[in-house]
């Protein structure tokens, strides 16, 4: 990507920048660039350190640790590949199998019984709505009954001699009644009422949408005898009488089943739960991450290896609104899993279930994503970045640099050899300088190119009459020549490229020197001071001891990026070396040898000299500067403020003062490395930050992905984090403390499940460390 | 040709096609087993199915917000379920997906239920089988046959896993049979009437060389599921038992609660994936490895967290060390436990005579170390009967058999009349009478002169020098050598070309080391793709039920076995 940029580079060589492979066209670079170092890239590059930033690497490592894996199985796979067969993990994914609808078949059989039932319930409302069309209160009982009996005819009370639905013989005592709606004849056992309001609802709801209504299930309606018309006996005149009842209908169980159907359906398409719009704002969410994540790590990889293609406001902005929606995530999560729980009847353990794999599902994103959300450099570490990252390409220019100087300072030696061995005319002396040494073979830089070549510099030059030595050399049909003189030209291409950008380098370089050695000096300083301080009360706290010890393991680690500069420094000696050599063992006066030693002694030299003596000072130095970054790899944003505030402020009593001498400097290290950064960010990875070990840590001991349907083995993690939710933003040292404790005990209780008593052990001794601290802290503040 | 990307594709297809919303997946027993075979809990979870049901539990709450994906058997009982179902919908949608065929009738009556038109949908997805590696499948059916012929439930499950299993690769393969067993014409035939009966579903593009079908019978080769195994996957199938891709290890001593059960799938689980394959001792130094490996991830334990900055360190990498060393706590069992196993029962003792009987032809000497091993008392009783029957089912024939001589060492170490019975029922199963090719002696002359070399040179490594007789067959198959008077084809085309797509299926069960020839031939053989299917897969324990099952010992207690017993006395 960077190479891009930087027209220098694209223009000559199409080199790529990693790994100074030369390709032949910009597209081909660009192929190759992503191919091969679009995944290392953010590795290399993406050096901020952060929780989340670290976890991913873990993961990252992880993941690459059995990529490889993968990929060695599957070079097995290739190898074999190669004896002929293909291991079946690798056979070329098939199409979806065969697939075959009844669909349309069900539809037509559906279509035809669905009219049937639609037609049958319509007709029992539209009746219904008869029935209630008038006062029925005011209305005198026979002229009720009139009308009862002119919306359905009802059934000859002789043709039903028993209750057709529970079979009893209908006798004075046992009256016949008659159903309203479909003029059926049953016993007052089996007799329904239909009340004036459900009726109301069901007329009024089906003259909203009489058109999308279905039809609910029904029994057969023959079981409810004929319906010819008939004068209702004495009995069933008097069974109406005796019942005074007439603002409620009476009908038989089946109609009143049809209606009650009817109703629920009503009241399903009015009705969403809770737990529907709670999840539908959880998906908003989701599909918001999935949009603006990769964009903001787009944004972050950018920045953080140095680029600046992206503001880092903007950055910073995406980041808090992405986390917000994190927040958002888990807040909605949370709530769905708690949805019912302190209701009367504890809703259905099904409910239950699906709420906690709602949940469990939330986690699992937000745990992936999250992670994948690395942070931002604050603005000191993006300028520092954006130094680096210049350094980090010269650096390779250099080295590249090197490898040609070398080979081309050997061909030189050839070359002369060749020409001491042969003085004769055979020769031909390339850097014999553009014009006198004209011997018979020798090739003439034609004059054209010349002139071109005058303006600019000896190196221009030179290329210009290598290139028409070649055009010459190819007329003459010296295709061996031809090639080494199109060597030559390449190589001295290069030689030019680098010579643009070493001056660049130095420049660079000199600044980045002088301010690393005022850092280390400053860094030395406080060490001395700091160390001497630790002496002193070593045995006052744990926790000076802890930080010591907490130091001092950063050192050796900060040993290796310290590395890098010295093999730096090698290879500029290197190069010094090399050409100090070539400009020796060539004799010949030629632009080219006369440029050489110009343009390497002016560069790395001068830091060399300046620096080796004092390599391990300038060793510190680079530790110094580095050491904002790996402190803030170590630690979290959100740990940050556990770490150092309160191991700082209150266990160091009596050396409070001393202390600050040594803090100023940590402190405003971390302070202006971390701190902007970690206190707006901390109250939201929060929470994620406890979620996200929760539920890993309970699935994964029966193996996570496992028992694929399984319960979810007592995914108890959600219980413990009732207790951890985002609480308030205020003291947050304090905050996080109580949070890693609660973490920890969580962890402790998991174990002893487990039954990991080693485990068990050292997560206790960290939660009374832990506890101490607050303690001390809280006695500190007060 | 990959059958665990096969049955995923299909899961996927149904779940992508309900849209987006909870969803809860509706099964029956057999359907659960297939899901799980290929998605993982957290897979699916992220496809918001959040619930899984099956279809015949009673307990199941109305949830209207749920849409309900049912993968069901067009089984009689499942289309029951169904009916009652759709009645009174507890769903708000049902996508319906059936993993054979299902019969018009029925989809009637399934349309007639749907009085509240919740059914968006009704399909056949041909995701019938359990898919165990890409190269195999299984329809865990044990106890397939009665006697030598088909119990015809079995027969019509049978049928359907197998052609499923063609729809679901798009294969419509020639077929050809082993000649010896009646069992395996029978299911030729079945299998090419559905062919011929839904032939417009088995239309697909035609390949240049038809895709063939192989249908074996375990009897021809009763020594495979005999044998002690040294690969990874097969040993933990022999010495634990792997079901549905599921090991229970409650039985191993001092195991822990969450161990109880453990799931090895190599589609989620690097190292097995990477391991199944490799030999016990292999796998020693990789899971050493992978233990070393995973102390370097967790030095902060050993360290003692001293600091705070430690702890974070520790509390943040904490959920990943526990995955990993949830890998790493599994397979450390298991391998243990299989160390230990192999230890208690001397099973490397065992197993190299095991091998000797199964590869070699030297009677005496065999006999003698199946004498030996008799009277070691650390010889369980279950492998010192499969030493007999290995020994019967070899030299069944041979002059100096001396089966009565072992049967009695048998009794007289106390082994149970059901396992002493189980030898002549396994030689009732598997005997020379029943095979349909030759075992032991290798006939052609190419086959002798390999023994001979491989006698010349010693074996490698004399715990795995036996090859099932399923590679040769495939090698004569693919070589187009394969004998046409002992495997026929069905019907009256054959192939000229040498086949390409292969499909094997054993009935009666294949095993794990026969899977991993298959596996190896496919990696060896270019332009050949084999699949190996059986009506289960086998470890011994199981293929002794499967020979219990089929009945043949009660039927010889009459026959063979009157004859073999006064033997014994002599």
């Amino acid at each position: 990507m960077a190479s891009l940029d930087d027209p220098g580079e694209v223009r000559e060589g199409f080199l790529c920048p990693l790994c100074l492979k030369n390709l032949q066209s910009f597209y081909q670079l660009q192929s190759h660039y992503e191919e091969e170092h679009s995944g290392e890239d953010r590795d290399v590059k993406g050096q901020i350190k952060s929780l989340v930033q670290k976890a991913k690497k873990a993961k990252n490592r992880l993941l690459k640790r059995e990529g490889d894996d993968r990929v060695e199985s599957g070079t097995q796979g290739y190898e074999s590949f190669s004896y002929g067969g293909v291991d079946p993990y690798m056979w070329e994914p098939q199409e979806l199998g065969a697939v075959r609808s009844h669909l349309s078949d069900f539809k037509k059989h559906r279509a035809a019984r669905i009219d049937h039932y639609v037609v049958e319930v319509n007709k029992l409302i539209i009746r219904l709505e008869k029935l209630t069309a008038f006062d029925r209160t005011n209305t005198e009982s026979a002229k009720i009954r009139a009308i009862e009996k002119s919306v359905v005819p009802w059934v000859n009370d002789q043709d039903v001699p028993f209750c057709p639905d529970c079979g009893n013989k209908f006798s004075i005592r046992n009256r016949r009644h008659h159903c309203r709606l479909c003029g059926s004849i049953m016993c007052k056992k089996c007799m329904e009422l239909i009340s004036l309001p459900f009726a109301n609802k069901l007329t009024s709801a089906s003259k909203d949408s009489l058109s999308t209504h279905t039809s609910p299930s029904q029994s057969p309606n023959s079981v409810h005898g004929s319906r010819r018309g008939s004068i209702s006996s004495v009995s069933s005149v008097s069974s109406v009488l005796d019942e005074k009842d007439d603002d409620r209908i009476r009908c038989c169980t089946h109609c009143k089943d049809t209606l009650l159907k009817r109703e629920q359906q009503i009241d399903e398409k009015e009705h969403t739960p809770d737990i529907v719009k709670l999840y539908e704002k959880l998906r908003l969410c989701m599909e918001k991450v999935d949009q603006k994540a990769p964009e903001y790590i787009k944004m972050a990889a950018s920045l953080n290896a140095g680029e600046t293609t992206y503001s880092l406001e903007h950055a910073g902005d995406l980041r808090v609104e992405v986390q917000k929606v994190y927040e958002l995530i888990d807040a909605l999560s949370k709530k769905i899993l708690t949805l019912g729980l302190n209701q009367d009847p504890p809703p259905h353990p099904n409910t239950l279930r699906l709420q906690k794999m709602i949940r469990y599902s939330a986690t699992l994103f937000v745990q992936e994503k999250l992670l994948g959300l690395m942070s931002l450099p604050t603005r000191e570490q993006f300028e520092e970045l954006k130094k680096k990252r210049k350094q980090e390409m010269e650096r390779k220019r250099i080295l590249e640099r090197q490898a040609v100087l070398e080979s081309q300072r050997r061909l030189e030696e050839r070359r002369s050899d060749l020409a001491s061995h042969a003085a004769n005319g055979e020769v031909v002396s390339l850097r014999g300088g553009p014009a006198p040494l004209r011997k018979a073979e020798g090739w003439l830089p034609l004059s054209g190119s010349q002139g071109q070549s005058e303006d600019s510099d000896p190196l221009l030059q030179q290329i210009h009459n290598i290139t028409s030595f070649i055009r010459q050399a190819k007329a003459a049909g010296r295709t061996d020549e031809v090639r080494t003189l199109q060597e030559n030209l390449r190589q001295l291409q290069d030689e030019y490229d680098q010579q643009q950008t070493e001056k660049a380098i130095e420049l660079s370089r000199r600044q980045a020197e002088e301010e690393d050695l005022q850092r280390e000096q400053l860094q030395m300083l406080c060490e001395r001071e700091w160390e001497r301080e630790r002496e002193q009360f070593r045995a006052v706290s744990l926790h000076t001891r802890t930080r010591s010890l907490d130091f001092r393991e950063i050192r050796p680690f900060q040993l290796e990026p310290g590395r890098e500069p010295r093999t730096h420094l090698a290879c500029a000696l290197d190069l010094g070396f090399s050409s100090v050599q070539s400009s020796t063992a060539v004799e010949t006066p030629s632009p080219l040898s006369a440029l050489e030693p110009v343009s390497v002694w002016s560069g790395p030299p001068a830091l060399g000299q300046e620096s080796f003596p004092q390599s391990t000072v300038l060793q510190q130095n680079e530790l110094a500067s580095l050491n904002p970054f790996d402190e803030e790899d170590a630690s979290s944003p959100t740990a940050e403020g556990t770490s150092s505030p309160p191991a700082a402020e209150p266990s160091f009593g009596p050396s409070a003062r001393s202390l600050k001498e040594y803090n100023p400097f940590e402190e405003e290290e971390e302070a202006v490395a971390g701190n902007p950064f970690a206190n707006p960010d901390s109250p939201a990875p929060n929470p994620f930050d406890e979620e996200d070990e929760h539920p890993h840590q309970r699935p994964s001991s029966p193996p996570v992905p496992g028992n694929p349907f399984e319960e979810a083995t007592c995914t108890n993690p959600f219980e413990m984090d009732s207790d951890s939710g985002p609480e308030g933003e205020e003291p947050i040292e304090e905050e996080l403390l109580l949070q890693q404790i609660d973490n920890i005990k969580a962890y402790i209780f998991d174990a002893k499940q487990c039954g990991r008593l080693d485990e068990v052990e050292v997560l206790t001794e960290n939660l009374r460390e832990l506890k101490r601290t607050l303690a001390k802290q809280k006695g500190g503040t007060d | 040709m990959n059958v665990v990307f096969a049955v995923k594709q299909y899961i996927s297809k149904m779940i992508e096609d309900s849209g987006p919303g909870m969803k809860v997946l509706l099964m029956d027993k057999e359907t659960t087993g297939i899901v799980s075979m290929v998605y993982t809990q957290s897979e699916i979870l992220q496809k918001e199915v959040y619930l899984f049901e099956r279809i015949d539990s009673q307990n199941r709450e109305i949830m209207k917000h749920l849409k309900a994906i049912c993968f069901l058997r067009p089984t009689k009982e499942n289309v029951d379920y169904l009916i009652q179902e759709l009645r009174r919908p507890k769903y708000s949608i049902y996508f319906i997906y059936f993993s054979n065929v299902i019969s018009k009738s029925d989809v009637k009556s399934l349309a007639e239920a749907d009085e509240q038109e919740v059914v968006a949908e009704v399909q056949e997805f041909y995701g019938d089988y359990i898919a165990v590696n890409p190269h195999l499948f299984s329809l865990n059916i044990l106890g397939c046959c009665q006697g030598r012929n088909w119990d015809p439930v079995q027969l019509s499950r049978t049928t359907q896993g197998l052609t499923a299993l063609l729809l679901s690769l798009k294969k419509c393969p020639m077929i050809r049979y082993q000649l010896s067993s009646e069992a395996a014409k029978r299911l030729a035939e079945c299998v090419k009437q559905v062919i011929t009966k839904e032939y417009e579903l088995f239309e697909f593009r035609r390949t240049e060389v038809p895709p063939l079908l192989l249908i074996l019978d375990r009897c021809d080769d009763a020594i495979t599921p005999l044998l002690n195994q040294w690969t990874y996957q097969a040993m933990v199938h022999e010495l634990l038992g792997i079901n549905n891709n599921r090991i229970d290890l409650s039985r191993v001593p001092g195991i822990s609660k969450d161990l109880r059960e453990v799931v090895l799938s190599a589609e989620n689980d690097e190292f097995y994936a990477n391991n199944m394959y490799l030999n016990f001792a292999e796998i020693g130094s990789n899971i050493k490895n992978l233990m070393e490996d995973f102390q370097k991830k967790k030095p902060k334990e050993q360290q003692k967290l001293e600091s705070i900055a430690d702890m974070k360190a520790f509390v943040e990498n904490y959920p990943q060390f526990k995955k990993m060393s949830g890998t790493v706590s599994k397979h450390v069992t298991v391998v243990g436990e299989l160390s230990r196993l192999v230890s208690e029962r001397n099973l490397l003792e065992v197993s190299e005579v095991e091998q000797e009987l199964a590869c070699q032809n030297d009677h005496s000497s065999a006999l003698q170390n199946v004498k030996r091993l008799l009277q070691n008392p650390k010889v369980t009783e279950f492998d010192a009967a499969r030493l007999v029957m290995l020994y019967a089912l070899h030299y069944e024939r041979h002059s100096s058999n001396s089966l009565p001589g072992l049967m009695m060492d048998l009794r007289n170490k106390g082994v149970s009349e059901k396992y002493r019975k189980l030898v002549s029922a396994v030689v009732e199963y598997g005997g020379k009478r029943v095979r349909g090719s030759d075992l032991f002696s290798p006939k052609d002359a190419v086959a002798i002169t390999k023994q001979f070399l491989k006698g010349l040179k010693g074996v490698e490594n004399v715990y795995t020098q036996h090859q099932p007789f399923l590679h040769e067959t495939l090698d004569h198959l693919i070589k187009g050598k394969l004998k046409e008077n002992l495997y026929p084809y069905l019907g009256p085309s054959t192939l000229r070309d040498r086949p390409q797509d292969i499909i094997v299926f054993i009935i009666g069960g294949a095993t794990y080391e026969e899977a991993l020839t298959v596996y190896n031939l496919n990696r060896t053989t270019p332009g050949v793709r084999i699949v190996l299917g059986g009506t289960t897969v086998h470890n011994t324990k199981s293929f002794l039920e499967e020979v219990l099952a089929s009945g043949l010992h009660s039927r010889s207690k009459e026959s063979s076995q009157v004859t073999s017993k006064p033997a014994s006395r002599r």
